[in-house]
């Protein structure tokens, strides 16, 4: 018994030290809460509410989100199939319209919040890949509840997808891809996309 | 009069189930179509894209008990791990495969898409935003609270059903306790004070614990998107509906018709912002119907 507790005491104090040092590189829920909260911050900062700040405000909205969001992933990802016999040039017009038109409606999210709370309920991590959870309490006292997909590049955690209530963004596209691709073309694809950035 | 209509509202939903079952058969031979197309295509992509589809395969051709084990699925990834450079996604097998809803009735459901979403922007939106004018935010939640909470019979027989014990003591424990310390249901005390939350379980979700799929998808004038298996467990809550058995059908349409305005006016702007995201706002649609009920089905 002694024998066991002598083992237990530097283990404990191993698992505390394993524990703080993996809070200390930050895990996927460090790197979605930064960006989070500093979304919070430009959103309810009252400097910034003024009709002639706009562009500014969206402009650190955008730069917050870019840095957080993988646009290359989720374009590969929400092509699928499709993306292998894309050619280099395809592929970063792609990303580039795509992201702007993801940036956009995350955009309107954003700058629609109103004190919402943000809860952090779960996380899992397996290797390079990563799932946080987080609940979105809104006034109306309704829960929605948010799955950020991550894969860790470098030092960062980056998102690949979201699941809002169970329906993945990615998944939502690609479906939407797939039907306008099997319908007409990529070029017809591309036109509808670039319709839709350029729109406003 | 209500009770007639009421009638042969059931025989419709009853013909309905006659002709899923008959389309059931029909259901599975398109399936195997797409197994093999997904088959032919896995052999011209690359390795991180076949074992997607391997994994899509595998969920669609129900593999075996053991070859579901999470553990054996991790083993067979680790392998690919192995031979993709890049690695492969842990969680990808949850949602990723290309399967969706079978849709033969399309070009229909594309015609009672457009009219639904004419009778969001012409009728229910200018509807439900005069109302959000009248009534502050704090009773429209009141009343949210009030309809769900007369839910409960449907709630409750679905937990039943599909032996969900937890869930349907919550059920009840939350109509006793709103009902009575939540006056009538206005206000949700159960969530407040018991952190019981609303147990979303229907007879849609009933029947698919049974094992019948989805059948096929059905975008309905008026109600929106369903599937047959969905659109038919609707039908049957209607008749555990406390409502049915206490006001005639035209009050009672007018009542559901109150509901729908009430719930609308809570979340406008959730429609516009779909719709502005979405390259074909049909599909997308469809497929996050499809996608939300399968995670409440798995829940």
């Amino acid at each position: 018994m002694i024998c066991k507790r002598f083992i237990m005491v530097p283990l404990f104090f191993f698992m505390t030290l394993v524990i703080s040092g993996s809070s200390i590189a930050g895990g996927p829920t460090e790197d979605v809460r930064k960006t989070t909260d500093k979304l919070i911050a430009i959103v309810s900062d009252p400097a910034m509410k003024s009709a002639d700040r706009a562009s500014e405000r969206a402009k650190r909205i955008r730069k917050a989100v870019d840095e957080r969001f993988d646009w290359k992933e989720m374009s590969k990802r929400s092509l699928a199939r499709h993306w292998k016999k894309r050619t280099q040039r395809e592929k970063e017009e792609f990303i580039d319209l795509f992201g702007k038109l993801l940036e956009r409606t995350y955009l309107d999210k954003v700058e629609g919040y109103s004190g919402e709370k943000v809860l952090y309920v779960g996380e899992r991590v397996d290797g390079n890949y990563g799932i946080v959870v987080v609940k979105i309490v809104t006034r109306k006292d309704t829960e929605i509840l948010v799955k950020y997909k991550l894969k860790k590049k470098g030092s960062e955690w980056l998102v690949y997808d979201i699941s809002i209530e169970g329906v993945s963004l990615v998944n939502n596209y690609r479906k939407q891809f797939n039907s306008i691709m099997t319908r007409s073309s990529y070029e017809d694809l591309i036109k509808k996309l670039r319709r839709k950035v350029e729109g406003e | 009069m209500g009770a007639s209509i009421r009638v042969l509202f059931f025989l419709i939903c009853w013909l309905n189930m006659l002709t899923f079952f008959c389309f059931a058969e029909k259901a599975q031979t398109w399936s195997g179509h797409v197994e093999g197309e997904t088959f032919l295509l896995a052999t011209e992509v690359e390795g991180h894209e076949l074992d997607r589809m391997v994994y899509a395969e595998g969920r669609r051709t129900e593999p075996g008990p053991e070859e579901r084990h999470p553990s054996n699925l991790k083993i067979a990834r680790v392998k690919d791990l192995h031979e993709t450079s890049e690695g492969s996604d842990p969680w990808e097998d949850e949602a990723e495969e290309i399967d969706s809803i079978y849709d033969p009735l399309e070009p229909m459901n594309r015609a009672f898409f457009q009219f639904n979403d004419k009778l969001y922007f012409w009728v229910l939106k200018p509807v439900a935003t005069g109302y959000n004018m009248v009534l502050p935010q704090l009773a429209r939640v009141s009343i949210r609270n009030f309809f769900s909470n007369l839910v409960m019979p449907i709630r409750a027989i679905s937990c039943l059903l599909q032996g969900k014990f937890e869930a349907l003591g919550i059920v009840l424990v939350r109509f006793v306790v709103n009902t009575s310390a939540g006056f009538l249901g206005f206000q949700d005390v159960a969530k407040q004070a018991l952190n019981f939350p609303v147990q979303d379980e229907d007879l849609g979700q009933v029947f698919a614990f049974y094992g019948i799929g989805p059948g096929f998808y059905l975008d309905l004038p008026f109600l929106g998107p369903y599937s047959l298996r969905d659109a038919v467990g609707w039908g049957g809550g209607l008749f555990i509906n406390p409502f049915d058995y206490v006001v005639d059908f035209w009050p009672n349409v007018g009542i559901r018709a109150y509901d729908i305005v009430n719930k609308t006016s809570l979340r406008i702007g959730d429609y516009e912002a779909m719709k502005e995201a979405a390259l074909d706002p049909y599909v997308a649609m469809r497929d996050a119907y499809y996608q939300y009920r399968l995670n409440l089905i798995e829940k």
